[in-house]
């Protein structure tokens, strides 16, 4: 089992994650959320970030606004509400412990 | 040489190869099936197919048109799976711990979020205009955003005015700051609508059931339809069905009725009419000139403006009574026209048309008593014709000297 299979299932784990972090810059259109994905590890496709957005929407974490484009149809930009940023916020707190204790470990 | 399937991806033309089409078909009914119980089915569709299409796009050029069957696949290849990770355990070949606690998770807040049920759109203040706007749309903005009847708003500020013209420099005010609403986004922003009722108007504008009717195939006329009679039941209580009823009930109103009235109808209708006509004419004169005299004098029919008031409110308050005075009469003059009565309320001489000639002959009875029970109003009324005198005086002058 490679390392990158191994990991498959934390990925997609962490994917909520960040996604929320990526929204945090605002007012996010949803390709450019995947476009910034897939230049890391955690390459996706729209079939799973539409469902994902529209759970954390229902989760009441993200929120969008449509908004008129040149070519074709208003596009959703989406953005976190308080709610979200409360949780990205905890969430990244978790993760630097997390971090701290993979490093931490092992080292005596 | 293939045949091509024209479809509509939320409101844009494409031309697919036939068995592109069919990929594509196939893979959105699978989506559709993966999604099933998500409660944001048709959004998240609405989203694939949006995304769909802007791949679509780049893939076509000036001298490119059609979208072939290897690009479908590799579009439909590039959008991946439609991973549900809302439904309860529900997906079919994505397992895992992860996607359990995912799950679970997503169930205990749904529970929490369920309680306000589904988004539900930011409120803003714009003037709605000229949809139902009466003046520039202030009330009727006011109106969306308070969630009551527009006439209420409109007899709030008609009372507030009373008050030393509070309700019309309010009024003014608002008109100058409340911006109105443009975009379709706005509009809906203005009452308050649900994103699903946005989104009823972006898909309407889109074309969006429009080309979902235009599929060649039964199964997707069908779903066509069963979406299209879902979203109606969801978006039963939004303000875009009201408006439907609305207009529907006054069409009901004020359509013609069946049958041809009687003839002496339209005798008492034409009479009715120009005696509407000479009274409104009338009733603009004398706005004319109360505002003349005003402007000149400081005071309308003896009755002086209130030194604290300034000139333009004192205008804008004319403006306004004589807007009161001549709505009913317009109004009348409308139901002549449309033969608004339904003709088996009070027999077919008083419907209709005679109702407006009753209306005038109560106003000249409150004007009677008036004149005999109110001093004031007397004295007034006494003061009319070498009011009138002045006026006409005034103006010949006015000419000579233009």
């Amino acid at each position: 089992m490679s390392i990158n299979e191994k990991f498959s299932s934390i990925r997609k784990g962490l994917l909520e994650f960040l996604v929320l972090k990526i929204i945090s810059a605002d007012h996010v259109y949803a390709a450019d959320i995947l476009q910034e994905l897939n230049a890391t590890e955690f390459a996706t496709q729209e079939g799973t970030l539409y469902p994902l957005l529209s759970k954390l929407r229902r989760e009441e974490l993200v929120d969008y606004e449509w908004k008129e484009s040149e070519a074709g149809p208003p596009r959703k930009y989406y953005r976190l509400t308080p709610k979200g940023k409360d949780q990205l916020r905890d969430t990244l707190d978790y993760w630097q412990k997390i971090n701290g204790t993979v490093k931490s470990l092992g080292q005596k | 040489m293939n045949r091509v399937i024209t479809i509509n991806l939320n409101g844009n033309a494409y031309q697919l190869e036939e068995s592109g089409y069919d990929a594509l078909r196939a893979y959105l009914d699978d989506a559709a099936r993966r999604l099933e119980g998500n409660p944001d089915k048709d959004e998240i569709i609405a989203d694939i197919e949006q995304a769909i299409g802007e791949k679509f796009r780049a893939v076509l050029g000036v001298n490119k048109t059609v979208v072939v069957t290897k690009e479908v696949t590799e579009v439909v290849g590039a959008m991946g799976p439609v991973e549900d990770g809302s439904s309860e355990g529900k997906s079919a070949d994505t397992s895992g711990p992860q996607q359990a606690t995912s799950s679970k998770a997503a169930a205990g807040s749904s529970a929490a979020g369920d309680a306000d049920c589904g988004p539900q759109g930011v409120r803003r203040l714009y003037r709605i205009y000229p949809e139902g706007a009466m003046l520039s749309g202030v009330c009727n903005g006011l109106a969306a955003y308070l969630n009551v009847d527009a006439t209420l708003i409109r007899v709030g500020f008609v009372l507030l005015s009373l008050l030393w013209g509070a309700g019309v420099v309010l009024y003014l005010l608002m008109v100058v700051i409340v911006p109105i609403a443009v975009t379709p986004a706005e509009k809906s922003a203005a009452s308050g609508a649900a994103a699903t009722a946005q989104e009823f108007i972006r898909r309407a504008k889109a074309g969006y059931y429009e080309g979902m009717k235009t599929f060649h195939d039964k199964h997707a006329h069908r779903e066509w339809r069963r979406k299209f009679k879902r979203d109606m039941r969801g978006w039963k209580h939004n303000f875009q069905r009201e408006m439907y009823e609305n207009t529907y009930n006054w069409r009901q109103h004020w359509a013609p009725q069946s049958g041809q009235p009687h003839p002496q109808f339209w005798v008492g209708m034409g009479f009715t009419v120009m005696i509407l006509k000479w009274v409104r004419l009338l009733f603009f004169c004398l706005g004319i000139y109360a505002v003349y005299s005003l402007v000149t004098k400081g005071g309308v029919f003896g009755v002086v403006l209130p030194s604290g008031i300034p000139l333009w409110v004192g205008i804008v308050a004319i403006v306004v009574i004589y807007q009161l005075l001549t709505l009913p009469l317009k109004a009348l003059q409308w139901s002549c026209y449309y033969r608004g009565a339904p003709p088996h309320a009070c027999g077919p001489w008083l419907a209709g048309p005679f109702a407006g000639l009753i209306w005038l002959g109560f106003l000249a009875a409150v004007i009677w008593l008036g004149d005999h029970y109110v001093p004031q109003f007397h004295e007034a009324l006494k003061q009319l014709p070498p009011l009138l005198h002045q006026a006409v005086d005034a103006v010949q002058k006015w000419l000579e000297r233009a």
